[in-house]
């Protein structure tokens, strides 16, 4: 094996691109899931089910004693997958990523259902679909108002969650926004209006 | 500075939600404060998924989608119906951020991190120095609790049958093998003794599937601590 003796070593600083085969076409379902989450595009969404949902059956067959339980492990992750999309964010990971840990996730609120008898859906809080993929946190009061700040940019849609980081975390302008972003001033305004808008909810109750 | 950390087949399990929630959220609140883990955790997970859904690295997958085509074509209709149903509605998810839980032990106030968010404590019951709240987890024989220790207090020697996994979320303690800080992830199977003493006090995340069992003279009478801790 000629190949093995020139493998260039492999990069470990980067978690995303580490372990990814040839065989997925990564970056179409990367788009898939972005034209879900911006235009809630059926078409889309099809592509993605037909992808993923025969894989999920079979992989939840081998995990449940029965097809019934298998088709609700499809049918909850691709409709999690529908309504959470905004929540994938493609810088952080890839799209199988995303969906192996929806994915994951139902699976474990349903054994656990079945085996404990309990409903309290557990694994969003022990494997946040949203999460900092690794932050450098080393305590939960220093950085609590600034992880609930985040939680709550990551819940808006994707074209609202690029302007408000951008100006508030990366420090951008209004005008270097519609540069980097090439997009019209009065679009940039009107989303970092609208974001505002949805975030003062947000944080407001949490603060009653 | 964290010294104990997950062993590898902990965190595979964990990753391939294996484990029971008890410990899942053992190591999530580990990893919170581990950055190393943390990143042995997304590796995996992006291991793990991309060998879930790729055909071509994964043969058994491949002969399964093989031995199922037959199957497939009804499979297909039932498909149909279930991505009009899902699409059907416009709705999104978004995040109903709650308040982070606080908790009072002798009058000192902690935040609670976040995975305990929704999960529901029984009252504070006192011996001591000691306080434990139980999470109600519902795990059969695996119990969870939140343990406080007072400043000067401790845990008098003792075995268990079962494992202890303790991890700290406040302050620290120590036992014969050295001293335990914030983050630290402690595993002890059934063959270790140990008798850990908080000189500043601690809060702990604890998880056992057996009741402690006390070693020496005196404090054998204090066996029913050990269910009390359990
Ligand atoms: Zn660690």
């Amino acid at each position: 094996m000629v190949a093995a003796q020139t493998k260039l070593p492999m990069q470990v600083s980067h978690v995303k691109s580490t372990h990814m085969t040839e065989n997925t076409d990564h970056t179409q379902l990367c788009e898939w899931l972005k034209e879900v989450a911006e235009n809630r595009c059926k078409i889309s969404f099809t592509h993605l089910f037909k992808f993923f949902a025969p894989k999920i059956q079979r992989i939840a067959r081998s995990k449940f004693p029965n097809e019934a339980q298998a088709h609700e492990v499809v049918q909850d992750t691709m409709s999690n997958v529908w309504r959470k999309a905004h929540l994938f964010d493609a810088n952080k990971g890839a799209a199988t990523t995303w969906v192996y840990t929806v994915m994951r996730n139902v699976t474990f609120d349903l054994l656990r259902k079945i085996k404990n008898n309990r409903e309290d859906n557990l694994s969003d809080d022990i494997w946040p679909i949203a999460e900092n993929a690794v932050t450098e946190d080393h305590s939960y009061e220093d950085h609590l108002e600034n992880k609930q700040l985040l939680r709550v940019i990551e819940a808006l849609p994707v074209t609202q969650q690029e302007v408000v980081k951008g100006f508030y975390l990366m420090e951008m302008s209004q005008e270097q926004l519609a540069t980097h972003l090439n997009l019209p001033l009065g679009t940039i305004k009107s989303r970092l209006r609208l974001a505002l808008v949805k975030m003062k909810v947000q944080l407001g109750e949490e603060h009653d | 500075m964290i010294k104990h950390h997950p062993k590898f087949e902990l965190i595979q399990s964990y990753v391939n939600g294996e484990l029971p929630a008890s410990l899942s959220i053992g190591i999530t609140l580990h990893a919170e404060l581990c950055s190393v883990c943390q990143q042995k955790i997304a590796q995996l997970t992006e291991q793990v998924a991309e060998r879930s859904f790729d055909e071509l690295s994964n043969p058994l997958l491949n002969e399964l989608s093989k031995l199922d085509f037959e199957s497939d074509i009804t499979d297909d209709d039932f498909f149909d119906s279930m991505i009009d149903d899902i699409t059907d509605s416009n709705d999104i998810d978004t995040f109903a951020e709650v308040m982070p839980k606080q908790v009072i032990f002798k009058d000192k106030s902690y935040t609670l991190p976040s995975a305990l968010n929704n999960i529901s404590m029984g009252k504070a019951a006192n011996i001591g120095k000691l306080s434990r709240a139980r999470l109600q987890l519902d795990e059969n024989e695996i119990h969870s609790n939140l343990l406080h220790i007072n400043p000067g207090g401790g845990v008098p020697e003792h075995t268990h049958k079962g494992f202890e996994l303790t991890v700290l979320l406040d302050g620290s303690f120590s036992d014969d093998r050295g001293e335990y800080h914030k983050g630290d992830f402690i595993m002890l199977d059934g063959s270790f003794t140990h008798n850990p003493i908080s000189e500043k006090g601690c809060l702990c995340y604890t998880v056992a599937n057996d009741a402690l069992h006390f070693t020496q003279g005196i404090n054998k009478l204090l066996n029913p601590i050990g269910s009390f801790i359990y």
